[in-house]
C-alpha cells in the first residue's frame, strides 16, 4: 500500500510538472524523428549508394555498350551520358558528379585486335597454327575514370571495382568467342555457343533472416529508433534525481525518512513509477518508428516476431535506467551535480555503446569499450530481435546484463541512502 | 519521579573535523505530558540533541530513551510514536493539501478511513478545510506551516518535536498553533519545543532546558529556574543573562 501510495504520488509530481512531461515525452519523440532524418542519408551512403556518373563514349562500338549496358542493370549507378571528355572532366571537378568513366575511341576494335592475337599466339604455341608474321604490339586500353576530390573512398572503391569486375567479364567472353572463331576456321556450318558467363557462376546477395523478412537491414530507423529510446530511458534520471534531491533539500524526504518503516516504499515506489514511465517512452517510441517514420518519408520500424522477447529487452533496459538514476538521485548531494554528472555520463554510455553510429564503424578500443555499455546490451538485444528473428535463448545473455546492471546499482544505492541516514 | 516521556544519559557527539563536541554529556529527563522548551543560540546544540532524539544520528556515547524504549534497538517502534515538525516546510509544493497529508498518512501506515477522518479533523482545527484541493505553493507562509504541523500530528503522536513551529508566520496564525498546542498538552501528548522565540516557550512550555555549548547550562520546570533566577523578569533577560550578549555563528 505504501509503495502504491509513493507510486500515485510520483505520478501526480510528474503529471503537474510540465518541463519533466516534455524531457520524458516531447524531447526523446522529436530527438529520435530528427535522428532518423538527419543519419537516413549517411545509412544509405553505406547501404543503399547509388551514384550519379558520367559516361563518356568516345568508343561508340560494342564493348561501350557492354559496359553501359552493365552499369544501367547495376542499381547503384545511374549512368549519365556526355560525349565531350572536357566537359564531364569539368562537371566531375565542379562536384556536380562524382565520377566519370570515359571509353577512349577505337576500345572495343583494340580489344578485339588483343583478343585475336593472344588467341593466334596460344593456338600457335601448341602448333595449332602459324605464327603471326604481322603481329602489332598494341597499348593496353585505357579506361580512364574521373573521381571528385571530395568523393568517400568506399564510393570510389565501389566504383572502380565495379568497372574491373565488367571490364574482366567482357574481356573473358570475348576470349572464348574468339576461340570459338579460330577452331571453327571460318566455316559457317560450325554453331557458335553464346557465351554469357555470368549464367555459370551467380553471386546471389541474402540476408541471414526469415523468408518474411528477407531484405530487411540495419537502416536509419532500425538503428536510430532502438538506440534513442534507450538513449531517452536512461534520461529517465534527469526527473528522477532532481525530484528525489528536491525532496531531499526541501524536507520530504527527512519526514520520510522518521517515518518508520517508508524507506523501502519510498524507494521502490520511485523506481516502480519511474521503469512504468520508462516503458510508456518505449511503446511511445516504438509507435513513432512504425507510424510516424513512414510519413516523414523513411522506413517503416520492422519490429520482427519475438514479442515477448522485445518486452523482455525493453523491462530490462527500464530497470537499468531506472537503477542507474536512483544511483546517481542518492549518491550526489546537489541537483547540479547529479543532473551535470548524469546527463554527461549517459551521452558517454550512449556513444560507445553504439547509439549515435553503429558500434562496427567505431575504432577498435572504442569497440572493446562498448562492451560495458548497458546501451550497447539494450541495443545488441534490440538488432537481435528486430534484424535477426533471434530467440530468447539468444538475447537471455544481454537481458540477465541489463537487470544484473539494474541490481548491482539499486544495492549500491540502498548501501549509500543507509550509511547517510539513521541508527 | 513521574513517568519518562524522554531520557538522556550521558549523551555525546562530536562531529568530524570539529575540534570540540556538539553535545557533550548530556542529561535529561522529560515526564510525560510535559512540554518541554529546548532553547539556546544558534550552534549550542539543539539540533544535534534532536537528531538524536529522533534517531536521525547516532551518538558517540550514551543512552536515547524514548517513551521507555531504547533507541539503539527500537528505533523503528520509537519513529511510529513520535511526530516531528521541522523547521523546514517539509511537504511536496506541487500536491494540494489533502494529498500531501494522504501521502503521509499511508506512509505512517494508516487505512483510508482513519486518515480521512484525521485529515477532515485537523483541517478544521487548522482553519485550512476550504484549502484542503489547493496546490501548496500557492499557500502563504502561516498555511504552509500549519499544514506541515498536521503532517507531523496525524498518527497521533504520543511525542511531538517540534522546532521552530512559527517561523515566518504572522501573529494570527501563530496564536492558532500556539491554542493548539496548548490543547495538545491537555490531552497529554509531550511535546519538545524548540524555539528562539521565548515569550512563546513562557507561554506553553512547563519545563525548560537551556543549552549552550552541548551542555545544559539549566534545566527544570519553568516556575523552578523563573524563581531561582529572581532577577530577571522575563524568559528573554534569564536567556540572555545565561548565555551572554555575544553574536554567535
Amino acid at each position: 500500500m505504501k509503495t502504491l501510495a509513493t507510486i500515485y504520488k510520483e505520478f501526480l509530481l510528474l503529471i503537474r510538472d510540465p518541463g519533466g512531461l516534455a524531457l520524458i515525452f516531447i524531447m526523446p519523440l522529436a530527438l529520435v524523428m530528427v535522428m532518423a532524418l538527419v543519419q537516413d542519408a549517411p545509412f544509405r551512403d553505406y547501404q543503399e549508394i547509388k551514384l550519379d556518373v558520367l559516361f563518356v563514349d568516345q568508343d561508340g562500338d560494342s564493348l561501350s555498350a557492354k559496359v553501359k549496358q552493365a552499369f544501367d542493370a547495376s542499381p547503384n549507378v545511374n549512368l549519365v551520358v556526355k560525349t565531350d571528355t572536357t566537359e564531364a572532366k569539368q562537371l566531375v571537378r565542379s562536384g556536380a558528379f562524382k565520377a566519370a568513366i570515359v571509353i577512349p575511341a577505337h576500345s572495343s576494335e583494340t580489344l578485339r585486335e588483343k583478343t585475336r592475337q593472344l588467341i593466334v599466339e596460344v593456338f600457335s604455341n601448341f602448333g595449332l597454327t602459324e605464327a603471326p608474321k604481322d603481329s602489332v604490339d598494341l597499348a593496353a586500353i585505357g579506361i580512364k575514370v574521373l573521381f571528385d576530390p571530395a568523393i568517400k573512398s568506399n564510393y570510389k572503391q565501389t566504383l572502380t571495382g565495379g568497372i574491373q569486375k565488367i571490364v574482366a567479364g567482357i574481356q573473358a567472353e570475348w576470349i572464348l568467342d574468339e576461340l570459338q572463331n579460330q577452331l571453327s576456321e571460318g566455316r559457317s556450318d560450325v554453331k557458335k555457343t553464346p557465351v554469357n558467363l555470368t549464367e555459370i557462376i551467380q553471386v546471389n546477395e541474402q540476408y541471414a533472416s526469415e523468408k518474411k523478412y528477407e531484405g530487411l537491414m540495419l537502416n536509419s530507423v532500425q538503428h536510430n529508433v532502438p538506440a534513442w529510446t534507450m538513449f531517452a530511458m536512461f534520461f529517465i534520471l534527469y526527473p528522477l534525481a532532481g525530484n528525489f534531491i528536491k525532496e531531499r533539500e526541501e524536507g520530504s524526504m527527512l519526514r520520510l525518512r522518521l517515518i518508520s518503516g517508508s524507506q523501502f516504499p519510498v524507494i521502490s515506489g520511485k523506481f516502480a513509477f519511474y521503469f512504468l514511465v520508462c516503458l510508456l517512452q518505449f511503446v511511445l517510441m516504438i509507435a513513432v518508428g512504425i507510424y510516424i517514420m513512414p510519413l516523414l518519408g523513411l522506413s517503416k520500424l520492422v519490429l520482427g516476431t519475438n514479442i515477448i522477447g522485445i518486452l523482455l529487452v525493453a523491462c530490462s533496459v527500464a530497470m537499468a535506467a531506472t537503477g542507474y538514476g536512483v544511483l546517481i538521485a542518492v549518491y550526489f548531494r546537489t541537483p547540479q551535480q547529479a543532473l551535470s554528472f548524469g546527463s554527461v555520463s549517459v551521452v558517454i554510455l550512449s556513444a560507445i555503446g553504439g547509439v549515435w553510429v553503429p558500434v562496427y564503424v567505431m575504432p577498435e578500443i572504442l569497440q572493446t569499450l562498448s562492451r560495458f555499455s548497458p546501451m550497447s546490451w539494450g541495443l545488441e538485444a534490440f538488432n537481435d530481435l528486430f534484424l535477426r528473428q533471434a530467440s530468447i535463448q539468444t538475447i537471455l545473455p544481454n537481458v540477465l546484463r541489463l537487470t544484473g546492471f539494474s541490481l548491482v546499482a539499486l544495492f549500491i544505492s540502498v548501501i549509500i541512502h543507509k550509511s547517510r541516514t539513521i541508527l | 519521579m513521574s513517568t519518562s516521556a524522554v531520557h538522556l544519559i550521558n549523551l555525546t557527539k562530536q562531529y568530524p573535523h570539529s575540534t570540540k563536541p556538539a553535545v557533550s554529556n548530556l542529561t535529561l529527563h522529560i515526564p510525560e505530558g510535559a512540554v518541554y522548551g529546548l532553547l539556546g543560540p544558534n550552534g549550542a546544540g539543539k539540533s544535534t540533541t534532536v537528531m538524536m532524539l529522533c534517531g536521525l544520528m547516532r551518538p558517540d556515547a550514551g543512552t536515547v530513551n524514548v517513551l521507555g524504549m531504547d533507541m539503539q534497538e527500537q528505533s523503528v517502534e520509537i519513529r511510529k510514536k513520535i511526530g516531528v515538525a521541522s523547521q523546514d516546510i517539509a511537504l511536496f509544493p506541487t500536491l494540494t493539501a489533502y494529498e500531501n497529508l494522504f501521502y503521509f498518512g499511508r506512509m505512517y501506515g494508516m487505512s483510508g478511513s482513519m486518515i480521512r477522518q484525521q485529515i477532515d479533523k485537523y483541517l478544521h482545527v487548522f482553519g485550512l478545510t476550504e484549502k484542503s484541493k489547493k496546490i501548496v505553493h500557492t499557500f502563504s507562509g502561516g498555511m504552509k506551516r500549519r499544514l506541515n504541523l498536521m503532517a507531523a500530528l496525524l498518527h497521533q503522536p504520543k511525542l511531538v518535536i517540534l522546532d521552530e513551529p512559527t517561523a515566518g508566520v504572522d501573529v494570527q496564525s501563530r496564536n492558532m498553533i500556539l491554542d493548539f498546542l496548548t490543547l495538545l498538552k491537555s490531552e497529554g501528548t509531550t511535546i519538545i519545543y524548540s524555539s528562539h522565540v521565548l515569550e512563546e516557550a513562557e507561554r506553553i512550555c512547563s519545563h525548560l532546558g537551556v543549552i549552550d555549548e552541548g551542555k545544559f547550562i539549566t534545566e527544570g520546570t519553568l516556575v523552578d529556574i523563573m524563581n531561582t533566577h529572581s532577577d530577571c523578569q522575563s524568559l528573554e533577560q534569564l536567556f540572555l543573562k545565561l548565555t551572554g550578549k555575544n553574536i554567535r555563528d
